[in-house]
């Protein structure tokens, strides 16, 4: 199977955050600005998705869990304790992260559908938890007034259209961070255990190490965009902790591109774009969601940016064909 | 903390036995529907996440036949059970056929988009009310001020007999010898000339015939609602782990571990975990023999 | 205030909405899908009633203008950051007056009620902390709970004795409840169990817990949740040959219930009086029956007033787009509303922007209900 990566390459990328940057100079309306700020939070979430399916090949079902191990954290930190939010958010990434850790020491014992759903099962815990344990959380009331982003040199975040730059600089990290992995040793190593951890083995490949190691980039980067979400809403609930957000972020990845670096982006804002113009249909979105879901598995598996390669490689035998012919 | 997890008092012997019935129930419900999950898993290796629509559909089904046909309750138990195993062959022509070559994740996502239509297709049609099914026998047994239902008389004898006929047909017949072989070693059956294609419609039919049998069961003791189905899909998915996967005696084993575990880990606990308690016990045996109980025959 | 964008164009377009001036659009986002789609539909189905009936007439004069009324009901699923992204969606189409059902929605957008674009929220919960943020574009519509809990506990504590059990539901708002009786119960010299409140939601079957709460021998099992989950949980206690009373929560509905279990098991419950019973209210129910086929609740009921209370009050405030002046004037709205339309005796608006009504409790005896006289906190 070739999965080349999509690549815009970095003057691509450079153009789309360039272009995503001007937008709040457009002055649209706050709706607008909601739906740009929305798919960012969504669209980090899909990366650290795709770097567990993409990269390593293993299907994570918590990662809602640890979105919001990350929100609560940010949540808590900034409520409770009056942190800074700046202070806060790395504090719960890397909560997130120890997170992932503690998870994989365990879920790495069990191998393909059973890690899956593994993980299914923490995902509902860490849902219940954050649901039941009413002192820390605020349980099914909620954290409710949870602070905007403070100011940092001298610029106030706290309004929406200033936010929308920090939810900016989140995702571009994230996608700097996604892809010098992807590009170093370590990213390729991954893909080896991706196409089977016993060869990659025997490659002299730690192939524990290197999952834990994705696991906690994953859930890193999954903490970071629950941490913005909560500075964003201000309000958290346990419902979004749950595996329907896990499995809508999916659907994102997966219209995307499972293991591409443009995939999980393309796919969100797509996807997230055609929520919002299905809402008019009420109850009938998901009788329209779920066949697509199935139909997108059965006849688009590698999504929209695998679409694209698979038509550029197309286009490159087409033309070595050429060649071979006129010699 | 609440002061009173912490008194201990002496737990009466009725209290106790009226817990194990309660426990008793549940776990026979959990069975029946963890059952056809299992086999699916162990003929198929797809880990149908549309099982709990499956079971919410045969609560639905069963509620049409005996509010919109007026049929007895048995017969709308057999026509639900029926209906839904229609249906879940056809799903399986349908979607999970064609993608039995494809990487596990691309069937598991499909199922979720299965999953996702059943229960919006319900809401459509039924509304998002609950829906109530009546008792087809009102009243109490009393035994020795040990307090069931009949309806908890009949889950509990159902559930054995249910149980019972699917193991003489996996034992005694062809066919269920077929699925058996299939679950146990997949590439060995088509060696030895098994009609794969036909025995995994098979299976998905017998699960979604038990999944509804199970919701039919139980709809009289709950209410029915579209979302019925997500926690039953969640609960049924921890017991085929526990037990093991594509295990047909892990799948029962786990179905009353976890009914146990969660009836009296509420009761010595706390209710309000009930549902982690469950989760944690699963967890922690993965943790220990991340295999499961009952380890599948290769 | 109307920055009508392309792209809220081709939304209000995709919504089917009229542009028209007479027409003026009301935001709703509530669950639609999901575990909750019963309540937020019930919900809807009041502003959707009232918005008809408006119409039907004519329409309300507002300065001059007739006006009619058009729902758009958006989706949240329960989820607040969704009905966040909803509430910036309506008001970009430039809609004023958005009702919201539940408490997490409702304190997520309180916030941004005031900012520009303002609007007035209309909030079917009884949370507490939504008084409390002192929001002054805020229109709450259900009577506090706390009203009920003392004449419900005295009431059953005189009536079966002084030892309480606790199978309430865990929701935000189902522990509330549990610890106002809790509270209640012991002010008056009650002694209470320990708590075996179960999640209504997801809990599959409901007797382990009440064998639990049974075995401690109360006198009075405190319950409630969404009616029809309680009814079974009345159920099971009777099963298991309880013969004490209940307190029912105020969401659980007897109407609902006793179309579950036989009305003999209610004997003995308090709980609110149902809808059909106000007298205000025989109109409403037959309407209501009429055009959804079912028996209505307080959650329809109360919106439906919602509705006509906003509507009124563009009427009287000579505006449709101004939240500020609608609000000043919802409170002579209320009070001039047809008796036919008012169900529950309404008094008006306190200045916190709560609904003022008395609503009655009832006690079941002998399958007959008895109004509870309920003393006013405020």
């Amino acid at each position: 199977m070739n999965r080349a990566a999509f690549k815009p390459g970095p003057w691509g990328w450079l153009v789309i955050f360039a272009l995503a940057a001007l937008l709040p100079l457009l002055k649209p309306g706050g709706y607008v600005l909601d739906i740009g700020i929305n798919i960012m939070i969504w669209a980090m979430l899909a990366y650290g998705l795709n770097v567990m399916l993409g990269y390593s090949g293993l299907l994570s079902l918590a990662h809602a869990g640890f979105f919001g191990i990350g929100a609560y954290a940010v949540g808590i930190l900034t409520l409770k304790a009056h942190w800074s939010f700046w202070l806060a958010l790395p504090a719960g990434v890397l909560i997130s992260a120890l997170g992932g850790l503690l998870l994989g020491l365990v879920a790495f014992r069990t191998r393909g559908d059973a890690f899956a759903i593994f993980t299914l099962g923490v995902g509902v815990i860490l849902q219940l938890v954050i649901n039941k344990w009413d002192a820390l959380t605020g349980g099914n009331e909620g954290l409710n007034g949870v602070p905007p982003a403070t100011s940092l040199l001298g610029i106030d975040f706290s309004k929406g259209a200033n936010f929308y730059y920090v939810a900016l600089a989140a995702l571009a990290l994230t996608v700097l961070v996604v892809a010098r992995t992807r590009g170093s040793v370590f990213g390729r190593s991954l893909v080896a255990i991706r196409g089977g951890e016993d060869l990659a083995r025997s490659a002299g490949i730690d192939v524990y190490t290197h999952k834990l190691r994705a696991l906690m980039l994953s859930t890193a980067i999954a903490g970071l965009a629950g941490g913005v979400y909560a500075a964003y809403v201000g309000f958290l609930g346990s419902s979004v902790t749950g595996p329907v957000t896990t499995f809508t972020v999916l659907l994102y990845l997966l219209v995307g591109g499972v293991g591409t670096l443009a995939g999980p982006l393309l796919g969100t804002a797509l996807m997230y774009g055609l929520t919002q113009s299905l809402k008019g249909l009420q109850d009938y979105q998901y009788i329209v969601f779920g066949p697509l879901l199935v139909l997108l598995v059965m006849f688009v598996p590698q999504g929209l940016a695998g679409l694209w390669d698979r038509a550029q490689a197309r286009r490159v035998a087409a033309r070595t064909e050429r060649t071979v012919d006129h010699a | 903390m609440r002061g009173a997890a912490f008194i201990l008092w002496r737990l009466s012997l009725t209290t106790f036995l009226q817990q194990l019935f309660n426990a008793l129930a549940l776990g026979g419900v959990y069975a029946l529907v963890a059952l056809g999950l299992t086999l699916v898993y162990g003929v198929m290796r797809v880990p149908n996440f549309a099982h709990g629509g499956l079971y919410m559909l045969g609560a639905y089904f069963a509620y049409a036949a005996l509010s919109g046909l007026g049929v007895p309750y048995v017969a709308a138990l057999l026509l639900a059970a029926a209906g839904v195993a229609l249906l879940a062959a056809l799903l399986e022509r349908a979607v999970f056929y064609p993608l039995r070559n494809a990487p596990h994740v691309h069937s598991m996502i499909a199922a979720i988009g299965v999953l996702f239509f059943v229960e919006a297709a319900v809401q459509l049609i039924w509304g998002p009310d609950f829906k109530q099914i009546a008792e087809p026998v009102p009243g109490i047994v009393n035994l020795g001020g040990v307090i069931i239902t009949w309806q908890r008389v009949l889950v509990i004898a159902a559930s054995v007999l249910v149980v019972l006929g699917l193991n003489y047909f996996l034992k005694r017949t062809l066919t269920g010898a077929t699925i058996e072989a299939m679950s146990q070693n997949r590439e060995g059956a088509r060696l030895v000339g098994v009609n794969v294609n036909r025995v995994g419609m098979l299976t998905f039919a017998i699960s979604g015939g038990l999944a509804a049998a199970a919701a039919a069961l139980i709809a009289p003791i709950i209410s029915v609602a579209p979302s019925m189905g997500e926690v039953m899909n969640l609960k049924v998915f921890a017991i085929i782990i526990l037990g093991g996967m594509g295990s047909v005696p892990g799948a029962i084993v786990g179905a009353f571990l976890l009914a146990l575990a969660e009836v009296f880990g509420g009761f010595y606990i706390n209710l309000d975990f009930a549902d982690v308690i469950g989760f944690a016990m699963l967890v922690l045996v993965l943790a220990i023999k991340p295999e499961g109980l009952f380890r599948r025959g290769t | 205030m109307q920055r009508r964008t392309l792209v809220s164009l081709v939304l209000a377009l995709a919504a089917g909405s009229a542009l028209a001036d007479k027409v003026v659009n009301i935001g709703y986002s509530g669950p639609l899908s999901g575990g909750a789609a019963f309540y937020g539909k019930d919900v809807q189905s009041g502003i959707d009633m009232a918005i008809g009936e408006i119409n039907k007439a004519g329409g309300v004069t507002v300065n001059g203008e007739k006006v009619t009324f058009k729902l758009v009901a958006l989706d949240d699923r329960y989820l607040p950051n969704e009905t966040a992204t909803n509430v910036k969606r309506l008001t970009s189409q430039g809609i004023d007056v958005i009702f919201v059902p539940h408490a997490g929605g409702i304190l997520t957008v309180q916030p941004l009620a005031t900012r520009d674009p303002n609007f007035l929220l209309v909030a079917y919960s009884s949370e507490p902390k939504i008084l409390e943020a002192k929001n002054p574009l805020t229109f709450m519509l259900p009577p506090r709970y706390d009203n009920y809990v003392a004449p419900f506990v005295s009431t059953e504590m005189k009536a079966f004795g002084k030892k309480l059990g606790l199978v309430g539901t865990t929701s935000a708002y189902g522990k509330q409840w549990t610890e106002a009786v809790t509270d209640e119960w012991k002010k008056q010299g009650g002694t209470v169990g320990s708590n075996n409140g179960v999640d209504y939601g997801t809990t599959v079957d409901y007797s382990s817990a009440v064998t639990k709460a049974l075995a401690e021998k109360p006198d009075v099992l405190f319950v409630g949740g969404p009616s029809q989950p309680t009814a079974l949980v009345i159920k099971a206690a009777r099963e298991q040959g309880f013969k004490g009373g209940f307190i029912v929560m105020d969401q659980a509905k007897f109407e609902q219930m006793n179309q579950i279990v036989p009305q003999a098991y209610l004997d003995g419950s308090v709980g609110v009086l149902p809808t059909a019973q106000y007298p205000g209210a025989p109109v409403f129910v037959a309407q209501y029956q009429r055009l959804y086929k079912k028996i209505p609740t307080s959650e329809a009921a109360l919106n439906y007033v919602g509705m006509h209370a906003v509507a009124r009050a563009m009427a009287l405030a000579g505006t449709t787009t101004d939240p500020v002046a609608i609000r000043a004037k919802l409170g002579a709205a209320v009070a001039a509303l047809p008796k036919s339309v008012a169900i529950y005796s309404l008094k008006g608006v306190t200045p916190a922007g709560h609904l003022d009504a008395d609503v009655v409790a009832a006690s079941v005896k002998n399958g007959k209900f008895t109004k509870l006289r309920l003393p006013n906190l405020k």
